[in-house]
C-alpha cells in the first residue's frame, strides 16, 4: 500500500508532468485563461490518460513484448491514444448529447497532447505491472489537472492586475509558470 | 470587469458567473431558434489542426455542426444573426464532473477492489470494464437530471457586435 501512495505522490507532485517533465505545455498555456475551461480540459485529460495508460500497458505486455516489437511503441501508442480519444468522444456523445455539446470541444485537443504519449512511454519503460501503470497514469493526470487549475486561478487574478503593457498576457503567464515550476521543485526528494 | 485598464467598481461579483461564447442562428422554427457555436480564432490554427483539418468529417466545421443547439427565440432572432450565449460556470464544472469524474471513479474503485480481492491482471481489467460501464450509466442518469432542470441549456445574453470574436476576454 505504501508503495502505491509513494507512486501516486511521485507521479502527481515530485515528477509533475507539466512542471518537472515539461510535457503538455501547449494546453498549459492555451487553456488556462479561465478556471472552468481548465477544469474541463483537466478532467477530460485525466479520463483519457488513465484509460489510454491501461490500454497502452495491455498492448505493450500482450502484443509488443511477446513479438519483440518495441521499436513500434511510439506509433502504436499514438494509435491507441487516438482510439481512446475517439472512444471517449463517442461515449460522451452517446451517453449524453447535452454534455457532448458543452464539453466535446476539448476532446480533439487531447489527441495531440504530448503528456498522454509521454505518460504511456514512461510507464512501459519503468516495467510497471497493470495496477501500477493505471495508478501512474491516473496520478500523472491528477498532477496535470492540479497545475492547470492553479495556473488558471493565477491567470484570472493577473488579468485584473495593473501590469506594464509589455508583460500583459503570455509573457506574464510564462513568468508565473516558471515561478510555479520553482515552487514544485520543493517536492524534490520527497519520495526518495 | 476591466474598462480601459481600470477595474469597474460597478461589477456585480455576487452574480453567477457565465461562460460565454458566440453562436450563429442557422434556422428559426416557430418560437425556437437553432444555433451553431462559432470556433475561436485559434481553432484550426493550433497543433491539432492537422487532426481536425478544415473540411469534411471530423473537422472543426463538422464538430461545430454536431454541437448545434436549440434556444427559445424570445429576442426575435433571424437567420444569420450572431449572438452571445452563456451557460453558468457552475454548470460547466458540474457537467465536467458528471461526464468524466463519475466513470473514472467507478472504474478505479472497481479495479482497486478486484486487485485487492483477486490480485490477477485479467480479473482487474474485467472489473474495471464493468466499473466503467456502470459509471457511464450513472453519468447518463445525472446528466438527464441536470438537463431536466434546464442547467445545461445555453441562455441568450445579447446580440454580438461587429467583429466580436469567441475570444471574449
Amino acid at each position: 500500500m505504501e508503495a502505491y501512495v509513494l507512486l501516486f505522490v511521485s507521479a502527481a507532485l515530485v515528477n509533475n508532468v507539466i512542471l518537472a517533465r515539461f510535457l503538455g505545455l501547449c494546453s498549459f498555456m492555451g487553456v488556462t485563461t479561465r478556471i472552468d475551461t481548465a477544469v474541463g480540459m483537466g478532467l477530460a485529460t485525466t479520463f483519457v490518460i488513465t484509460v489510454s495508460s491501461m490500454a497502452d500497458w495491455a498492448v505493450g505486455a500482450y502484443l509488443l513484448e511477446p513479438y519483440n516489437l518495441w521499436y513500434l511503441r511510439t506509433v502504436t501508442f499514438i494509435m491507441v491514444i487516438a482510439a481512446a480519444v475517439q472512444f471517449t468522444e463517442l461515449t460522451v456523445k452517446k451517453v449524453s448529447p447535452p454534455l457532448f455539446q458543452m464539453l466535446g470541444i476539448y476532446l480533439p485537443l487531447i489527441t495531440t497532447n504530448c503528456a498522454v504519449l509521454g505518460v504511456a512511454i514512461l510507464l512501459v519503460e519503468h516495467k510497471m505491472n497493470f495496477i501500477e501503470a493505471t495508478l501512474f497514469g491516473f496520478a500523472s493526470s491528477v498532477g496535470y489537472s492540479l497545475v492547470m487549475v492553479m495556473m488558471a486561478g493565477l491567470r484570472e487574478r493577473l488579468a485584473l492586475a495593473d501590469v506594464p503593457r509589455l508583460f500583459a498576457g503570455p509573457p506574464n503567464g510564462f513568468i508565473v509558470a516558471s515561478l510555479l515550476a520553482l515552487a514544485f521543485m520543493g517536492f524534490s526528494g520527497m519520495t526518495a | 470587469m476591466m474598462m480601459g485598464g481600470i477595474v469597474d467598481s460597478s461589477t456585480d461579483y455576487s452574480a453567477p458567473a457565465l461562460t460565454e461564447g458566440i453562436a450563429q442562428v442557422v434556422a428559426v422554427e416557430g418560437d425556437m431558434a437553432w444555433l451553431v457555436p462559432e470556433s475561436g480564432t485559434s481553432c484550426g490554427g493550433c497543433s491539432s489542426a492537422a487532426a481536425c483539418g478544415s473540411k469534411g468529417i471530423g473537422t472543426v466545421a463538422s464538430r461545430l455542426e454536431q454541437r448545434r443547439f436549440q434556444m427559445v427565440n424570445d429576442a426575435g432572432l433571424k437567420i444569420g444573426e450572431r449572438v452571445v450565449v452563456g451557460v453558468s460556470e457552475n454548470a460547466v464544472l458540474r457537467a465536467s464532473l458528471i461526464a468524466y469524474a463519475i466513470p473514472l471513479a467507478t472504474l478505479l474503485v472497481s479495479g482497486g477492489m478486484a486487485q485487492w480481492a483477486a490480485g490477477h491482471d485479467f480479473i482487474t481489467m474485467g472489473a474495471m470494464l464493468v466499473g466503467l460501464v456502470f459509471g457511464l450509466w450513472l453519468s447518463r442518469v445525472r446528466a438527464g437530471q441536470m438537463m431536466a432542470r434546464g442547467e445545461l441549456a445555453p441562455r441568450f445574453i445579447r446580440r454580438a457586435s461587429m467583429g466580436e470574436t469567441c475570444n471574449l476576454e
